[in-house]
């Protein structure tokens, strides 16, 4: 038997930078699922979209028989910010008790998560913002079509329509992680107490603003205030979701 | 020499049920110890709670001298292979290898590749379309390539055939000859991995019922067998654990014979054999109707 044990570099874990690091790389260890299948499913949904619009034109006889606004009500691309949601899900449920396996802290999990996240965030709106520019410089695929910015973008600046996204997105996946840390801690029990807990909050709010008078200084605002201010709006609850992720994360135990 | 992991009144209840019931103990850097006993015993909550994986309801726990709770100094230095591990939605094999050494500084690729080779384990397909044994090979990769200064094993050869579960035993001995290090092993299969360990603790309800080192735990009793009316005369006001009769022959298992209690059973024409570590504990988890039980 050897008797020298050499153990290099035992004595300390690595900076905590660099373990957030790796779960990051952790996640996309496998990057199909999540920086491939997107697109490719995009691409899908916008080419069925096209040929259906083209086959509208072609019906028409034309363009010019058509509202100039009639393809700019299409809702294809928001599949992405679901997929972001059930991204998140799953993370916080099977990649933390992988992860967990894996003798990573919660806090390291959880940080390197929502760097992953951000990232991902940014990806797909820098992505969907290229392909924005793309439409508008063709002025909508040539019919008029709006697809990558549908809706209230279509005029908007690139920057507005990036900035935007990249809100939506980040809603979406902590509002995720917030329903899923429920999940991991609480299971059944804590998505009803979830869903009872938003939709209290929706009506209560709403009862709110009918009991104030303030459904007219709402519209106001939201009329004379541009989409970047309106969409910034999320910005606190997509920080709150978050604060409540790690907050359940932080005493959840891996369970089968 | 020092304790590796050091565990006072250790408790986890879940709601009404007691998993973990107020369990000492400490063990010493260095060896491969089996932390055995029976289904729901309490073995894989020990393990839980010894990883910062779950929380104590109450006492105390030190790994490396530290609580392992969100401890990452204590964490990166433990690697524990769980028959549950989940694994994340489309991850293969080879998402699994290549994760590995991130979180596992000591990672040997080169022995991990040969363990593949070894125990035929499939990369190339997804960890949930696996079967039990396909997956369990893959724990075990992990679990020896990352060759962790503490390593935990919890059942981990759940659905290995013989022959593979062979192959563990041998990689694990080999390579803990090449790099020692502290390995704690649950399991079921008592009798097969017996002559790897070196302490046994034995879990039973949720109370640590047995802390013994492995061979003086052999040692602690010894099956005699010979004529029924030899046997009985010599059994008579000793701690029987287990006796049968069939015919005229009767074979006793009685504890702490001392050498001149040996001696008086062969010159009786007794035949005495070393009692496996699995009846031991077999009989001292309620296996069987033991008479006089002192367990402490």
């Amino acid at each position: 038997m050897t008797a020298t044990i050499e153990l290099p570099g035992a004595a300390t874990a690595p900076a905590p930078t660099r373990r957030a690091w790796n779960v990051v790389r952790m996640h996309v260890s496998n990057p199909f699922p999540t920086l491939v299948v997107p697109w490719l499913i995009t691409a899908v949904i916008f080419g069925l979209t096209l040929a259906i619009e083209l086959m509208v034109v072609r019906a028409a006889g034309g363009v010019d028989n058509l509202e100039p606004d009639a393809f700019q009500y299409n809702g294809g691309i928001t599949w992405i910010a679901v997929f972001m949601l059930v991204t998140a899900v799953q993370a916080m449920n099977l990649t933390f008790r992988f992860a967990l396996g894996f003798s990573v802290t919660r806090r390291d999990f959880y940080l390197g998560s929502s760097v992953y996240f951000v990232l991902l965030a940014l990806f797909y709106s820098t992505g969907i913002t290229v392909m924005a520019g793309v439409e508008q410089a063709t002025d909508g695929w040539g019919i008029g079509a709006a697809f990558f910015a549908p809706w209230g973008l279509v005029s908007q600046p690139l920057p507005v329509i990036w900035a935007a996204c990249l809100m939506a997105l980040l809603l979406f996946f902590f509002l995720g992680v917030a329903a899923s840390t429920l999940w991991v801690r609480w299971k059944a029990y804590g998505l009803y107490a979830f869903f009872v807990a938003a939709a209290v909050l929706v009506v209560g709010v709403a009862w709110g603003i009918t009991a104030t008078n303030s459904w007219g200084a709402l519209g106001d605002y939201l009329v004379s205030h541009s989409l970047l201010v309106i969409a910034a709006w999320s910005l606190p609850v997509t920080l709150a979701c978050a604060g409540i992720g790690y907050l359940f994360l932080r005493r959840a135990t891996p369970r089968a | 020499m020092t304790a590796i992991i050091e565990v006072e009144g250790l408790t986890k209840r879940f709601g009404k049920v007691t998993a973990v019931d107020d369990v000492s103990f400490s063990l010493d850097e260095g060896g491969i110890h089996g932390l055995l006993g029976r289904n729901g015993a309490g073995k894989t909550t020990v393990m839980q709670l010894l990883t910062g994986q779950d929380f104590a309801t109450r006492g105390a726990l030190r790994v490396f001298g530290e609580s392992p709770v969100e401890n990452a100094h204590v964490l990166s230095r433990v690697c524990f292979i769980k028959e549950s591990q989940a694994y994340p939605d489309g991850f293969k094999a080879k998402h699994v290898l290549k994760s590995a050494p991130w979180f596992f500084h000591n990672w040997d690729q080169s022995f991990a590749e040969r363990l593949v080779a070894d125990f035929g384990a499939p990369l190339d397909r997804p960890m949930k379309k696996l079967s039990r044994g396909q997956r369990s090979a893959i724990g075990v990769i992990v679990g020896l390539a990352s060759r962790a200064e503490l390593t935990f094993f919890d059942e981990p050869y759940a659905g290995l055939d013989a022959v593979a579960r062979h192959r563990f035993y041998d990689h694990l001995l080999a390579d803990y000859a090449e790099h020692p290090r502290t390995i704690v092993l649950s399991t079921h299969l008592i009798d097969e991995a017996a002559n790897l360990l070196q302490r046994v603790l034995v879990i039973d309800d949720g109370k640590l019922v047995i802390d013994a080192d492995a061979d003086e735990l052999r040692a602690s009793a010894t099956t005699l067998a010979g004529k029924a009316s030899d046997v009985n005369a010599f059994a008579a006001g000793r701690d029987v654990l287990d006796r049968s009769q069939l015919g005229g022959l009767a074979t006793v298992t009685v504890a702490g014979l001392t050498h001149s209690d040996r001696a008086a059973a062969a010159s009786a024409g007794l035949e005495a054999s070393a009692v496996s570590l699995q009846e031991l504990i077999v009989r001292r988890t309620g296996g069987a109707p033991a008479p006089q039980e002192d367990v402490a």
